[in-house]
């Protein structure tokens, strides 16, 4: 959408540029200014416009932090589930496979509750609980998005920079990543998004995001239409400003011209 | 004249892929400044030997040798080794999200430590070599299969080898972008490079080649200069071959 706003004659990087910027200062605005904004709303959204902004921060801090461990984490698991040596393999196979095949909401419970009775002292707060349980979850999604990626670098690409006498970091840093990655960008947006919504989830274990936010004035107020549709639309402006950036990303990389 | 000197020396070198043998026993040296030629059936083992000259393929047993040294695991003599031999390939292998320009400049940045500057410098001296100057900054799928086959070899001799390695370099190309780059063999041969080209081009191995080679079956069934090899081939197998190639 951004994309479109600039002038036809600015290059590819130009453009993508651009829109990153615009995206990023958009999203800063909106999260400088949303509570303004939701005080000029009636009621019962005016009087608690500061508590949604507070819970759309929350959200989206969670959902930054927990996204990036999880992006850590996924190219770590997507490594591991390519290595040559099988104990990496089989323990990032583990992984995938217990976090794919357990519910969130049962994951971010159990490291909020179980945790700490398995290691004793080891009590966290109920916001790095949930960064702990979201960057898991959304690591292991990752990790099958770049594992993807990777195996569709063609081999001859592999070959090429081997023969040349190119290290194996070489090899990876300069020839495989960049490639894997573009390819991985669509998938590991989706992952980042649904991320973004998931978080909702945390509230089970009591952080004041958005959501919970928005339940407990709906539960004061009894007013659930208004503070509801309040809560929707701002997850919306938050997943559309996400998307503007991954898209500026994306057309950042596109070198063949391809996405129109 | 001097005697040639061998500078990739194969002794007994064996391959299998699974069950199947794909070299047998192959012994053979390729000499400094000589172009050697390497025909044969598709799987008679030609690409596989070529392969494991610079290790994309690590044989089963015997040894190559470049310049005395075998080529092994070790990384820092395969690294050096790689550095001495140039590989080109028939589906051209350019990296897809570089132009033509930092392909070229990307082995000498990370292994030479050159400046980017001093390094393009250099890939642009190579790119004028092969023609192509004026599309440096394209990337490769704005090229044609001719135009990045040339980018190819410019990347190839961007570490300055003593040796290029050509695997079937026009076989992926249309019929009328087959001259161009075997114009830049040409010109690479006149040079002095030294050269193993495994191809189906009869007519360049007639014209360019010192020594063809005739693989079959995972052995080297024949090892002539083109003239006698062409002329008056071993047996009815290569005659048969060269019959089949229509020169």
């Amino acid at each position: 959408m951004l994309i479109a706003l600039w002038p036809r004659h600015w290059s590819r990087p130009q453009r993508s540029n651009a829109t990153l910027v615009a995206a990023l200062v958009l999203m800063v605005f909106m999260l400088a200014l949303l509570g303004q904004i939701l005080s000029f709303f009636p009621e019962p959204i005016g009087s608690n416009a500061q508590a949604f902004s507070d819970g759309a921060r929350t959200t989206l801090w969670l959902t930054l932090v927990s996204g990036a461990v999880g992006l850590v984490l996924g190219t770590a698991a997507a490594l591991a589930r390519t290595a040559r040596w099988i104990g990496l393999r089989w323990l990032a196979g583990f992984y995938i496979w217990a976090i794919r095949g357990t519910p969130l909401l049962v994951q971010i419970l159990f490291v909020y509750f179980a945790l700490p009775v398995l290691v004793p002292g080891l009590n966290l707060p109920d916001f790095a609980a949930a960064v702990v349980a979201l960057g898991l979850n959304v690591g292991a999604y990752n990790a099958e998005a770049i594992r993807a990626g990777l195996l569709a670098v063609p081999r001859g690409q592999t070959e090429a920079a081997r023969a040349l006498g190119l290290g194996r970091g070489h090899v990876f840093f300069d020839v495989v990543f960049p490639q894997a990655f573009k390819i991985s960008l669509p998938p590991l947006v989706s992952n980042f998004v649904a991320l973004l919504k998931d978080s909702s989830l945390a509230y089970a274990i009591g952080v004041v995001e958005l959501t919970n936010v928005g339940n407990r004035i709906q539960s004061a107020t009894f007013q659930p239409i208004a503070t509801l549709t309040t809560v929707a639309l701002t997850y919306l402006l938050l997943t559309t400003l996400v998307t503007q950036l991954s898209n500026a990303i994306e057309h950042r990389f596109d070198v063949e011209g391809r996405i129109q | 004249m001097n005697a040639p000197t061998p500078y990739i020396v194969a002794e007994n070198v064996c391959k299998s892929f699974g069950t199947n043998q794909v070299l047998k026993d192959v012994s053979t040296h390729f000499n400094t400044g000589e172009v050697t030629v390497i025909i044969g059936a598709s799987g008679s083992g030609k690409s596989t030997l070529l392969r494991a000259i610079n290790r994309l393929e690590p044989h089963d047993s015997g040894i190559i040798r470049i310049g005395g040294v075998p080529v092994t695991d070790d990384p820092r003599t395969l690294q050096q080794q790689r550095c001495e031999v140039g590989m080109v390939f028939q589906q051209f292998n350019l990296f897809g999200h570089m132009n033509a320009l930092d392909n070229v400049a990307l082995a000498p940045r990370r292994l030479r430590h050159l400046a980017r500057a001093q390094a393009n410098e250099q890939a642009m001296t190579l790119l004028r070599r092969v023609g192509m100057q004026d599309h440096a900054q394209k990337y490769p799928w704005q090229l044609s299969g001719g135009q990045q086959q040339r980018v190819a070899i410019a990347r190839a001799l961007a570490m300055a080898p003593k040796v290029m390695l050509f695997d079937e370099p026009t076989s992926a190309l249309d019929p009328e972008m087959v001259q161009e780059v075997l114009d830049v063999m040409r010109e690479l041969a006149r040079g002095g490079m030294t050269m193993i080209v495994v191809t189906h081009e009869m007519g360049f191995a007639r014209e360019v080649a010192d020594r063809v080679l005739f693989f079959d079956k995972g052995r080297i069934a024949h090892d002539a200069p083109p003239a006698e090899f062409f002329n008056n081939p071993g047996n009815d197998r290569i005659r048969a071959f060269i019959g089949r190639m229509g020169t």
